[in-house]
């Protein structure tokens, strides 16, 4: 059989990545929006093959890669080390095993277990660097750097696809999220909610919408400083990422980041949706701006579900570990 | 030597044309040891903080003997030219330094920018070869007092200071804010720590990190007296102590304050606030 879209049947599991004609889904909240002439819409990106919204860098940058023969027949013993919070890591991994490359993923002490366990499950071998002691003027160092010295040292092994500063990580958003959002609501999207990372996602999006209509609103979601939300950067860390662009970017709003928490298990409990705490903090952004102009049509990334932040969850929400736990 | 490299710092670029200078030894220290085995400068050799610079057994730097066995195995002789370089803007690597001058090394200089400046540039040689030196004996010098604080000192020139004695004495704690202000007593997650939490009363707060630049070389001169000197008043000619946690970011306000900005008398307390908070009876000043 043949990879057909409309049965979802699919050849290779890289065939069900996304792109607009096999949209990640969009789904309205039917009881959390605050104005009924504002709806929200929450984009699942965790229903995409690896489980969230950076198959689409992920698989753009080996895609890039393999353009430019850096990847590929040509390198036979040559794979990617990446320097990646868990998700770009995890779909990187899974491509890469697809492919046949091999994977070394670089990653910062305070990612939860459950990312560093899910990567070596995909294959990757899994790197920890300490995190700094107290804080550190330059962004080389670290995970960064560790990376970085790996493809500079044995660049016949390595090719580092560098989500922070490839603008294949922009391509990818421009080229299957800011379409398929267009589509799936008719144009009809005014406001579009999403976070900072790498910055790939926002600066993508935006320029295909903002092409299609200038007076779509770009707003991004930032935790305040100090933050424990996993792949979200606070606007003081983003210098680490080449890929953002102000000038796309309508508003930023800060949200008290423990929020996230709250508002990840409101949307699971009264929407069914499985909401990661990014999602979490991204939706009271939306639901912010909704209650403010009260009339609008907004689309919310939704970058991951929370299974692989349930550690973090319970710290936050300590009473899901309890046995008296329950709605609150 | 060439003039600039007579001077504590070296530049990359005159690291790039002295690479295979004979009698240049470059060294590597890393806050994450995980750096110097992913790859290096060609010819560097990786010296483990921890395990290769400090005492096995008692807390200490390594005893004469142990480093004069430590560098022999690793081929370098004391009459060597050694640039260390590191990860975090030198911070271990400045450490070394410190260690290395305590033992009465000569010529020795640290790497401006460190292991992220030649990182950045793609076009410098990079490598993760381990070379290999024929042992030699390295005689190392009978250690340096003058550049070491030990607690009794500190306790005298804190209640200096707590008396008014400012001009007398420099005391500086380059821990970070929450650790000088009691807020915690380490960064989260570290092993060595104290019973209390705060800092040595006279101590004046400015973090290490205060004489980098983001791409891990030093402020200039002029930068680092406008802060050191002016924004924070510390006295130009006054005898000098820096401590931190555990004595390693402190060896690199050391350097900046004996080296960079020409303060004569600098001594580098590795006691620091593991020992310091953990003194029974001994004041404490705390801001929150």
């Amino acid at each position: 059989m043949k990879t057909d879209h409309t049965t979802r049947v699919y050849d290779s599991i890289l065939d069900a990545l996304p792109n607009e004609s096999n949209p990640s889904p969009l789904v309205r909240l039917q009881r959390l929006s605050p104005s009924p002439t504002f709806p929200l819409w929450a984009k699942l990106e965790w229903l995409n093959p690896f489980g969230s919204v950076k198959d689409r860098a992920a698989a753009e940058l080996i895609a890039d890669l393999e353009r430019q023969g850096k990847l590929g027949a040509d390198q036979p013993n040559r794979g990617i080390v990446e320097p990646t919070s868990g998700n770009t890591g995890l779909s990187l991994a899974a491509i890469a095993a697809v492919k046949g490359y091999s994977m070394r993923a670089i990653v910062p002490q305070k990612v939860p277990d459950e990312k560093k366990a899910l990567l070596r499950l995909a294959g990757a071998e899994v790197d920890v660097v300490t995190d700094a002691l107290c804080p550190l003027p330059g962004t080389e160092d670290g995970s960064i750097g560790l990376a970085r010295s790996y493809s500079r040292a044995q660049p016949d092994r390595y090719a580092m696809p560098n989500q922070y500063e490839n603008p294949a990580n922009v391509r990818a958003h421009e080229r299957t999220t800011g379409p398929e959002i267009w589509k799936q609501t008719g144009g009809k999207v005014t406001h579009v909610f999403t976070s900072l990372g790498t910055a790939g996602t926002v600066t993508g999006l935006a320029r295909f919408l903002k092409a299609q209509n200038p007076n779509i609103k770009i707003i991004t979601v930032q935790p305040t400083e100090g933050h424990d939300v996993p792949g979200l950067r606070n606007l003081s860390q983003i210098g680490v990422s080449k890929l953002y662009d102000p000038a796309l970017i309508d508003e930023i709003l800060e949200i008290p980041y423990e929020l996230a928490y709250q508002r990840a298990a409101e949307l699971f409990r009264r929407e069914g949706l499985r909401a990661g705490p990014s999602s979490g903090l991204i939706f009271e952004g939306a639901r912010r701006v909704a209650e403010r102009e009260q009339v609008g049509f907004g689309v919310m990334i939704f970058c991951d579900d929370v299974f692989k932040y349930m550690s973090t969850m319970v710290k936050h929400l300590p009473e899901l570990a309890t046995d008296e736990g329950g709605a609150s | 030597m060439s003039s600039t490299a007579s001077q504590a710092l070296v530049s990359v670029d005159w690291l790039k044309d002295n690479l295979k200078n004979p009698g240049l030894k470059i060294i590597e220290v890393d806050v994450d040891p995980k750096q110097y085995g992913a790859g290096h400068i060609p010819g560097a050799i990786g010296l483990d903080w921890a395990e290769d610079l400090q005492d096995p057994v008692r807390r200490d730097v390594p005893c004469k003997q142990q480093l004069e066995s430590l560098l022999g195995s690793r081929g370098v002789s004391e009459r060597d030219t050694i640039i260390l370089y590191g990860d975090s803007s030198n911070w271990f690597a400045a450490y070394a330094f410190w260690v290395l001058k305590y033992y009465g090394h000569q010529d020795v200089h640290l790497l401006n920018g460190g292991r992220a400046k030649w990182l950045a540039d793609d076009s410098l040689p990079f490598t993760n070869d381990v070379p290999t030196y024929a042992a030699t004996t390295y005689r190392a010098q009978e250690p340096d007092e003058s550049l070491r604080a030990r607690v009794i000192e500190v306790l005298d020139v804190s209640r200096t200071l707590s008396a008014g004695g400012q001009r007398r004495f420099n005391l500086v704690d380059v821990r970070s804010p929450d650790e000088f202000s009691g807020k915690v007593i380490a960064p989260p997650g570290m092993n060595e720590t104290a019973q209390r939490a705060g800092h040595i009363p006279g101590a004046t707060s400015i973090p290490w990190g205060t004489a980098v630049n983001t791409d891990g070389t030093f402020k200039s001169p002029e930068e680092l007296r406008s802060i050191y000197f002016e924004a924070k008043g510390l006295s130009p000619a006054a005898d000098s102590v820096a401590y931190c946690r555990i004595g390693e970011r402190s060896s690199h306000t050391w350097f900046v304050l004996k080296y960079l900005l020409g303060v004569k008398n600098v001594k580098n307390y590795d006691g620091s606030w593991t020992e310091y908070g953990n003194l029974i009876g001994v004041p404490i000043a705390k801001t929150v």
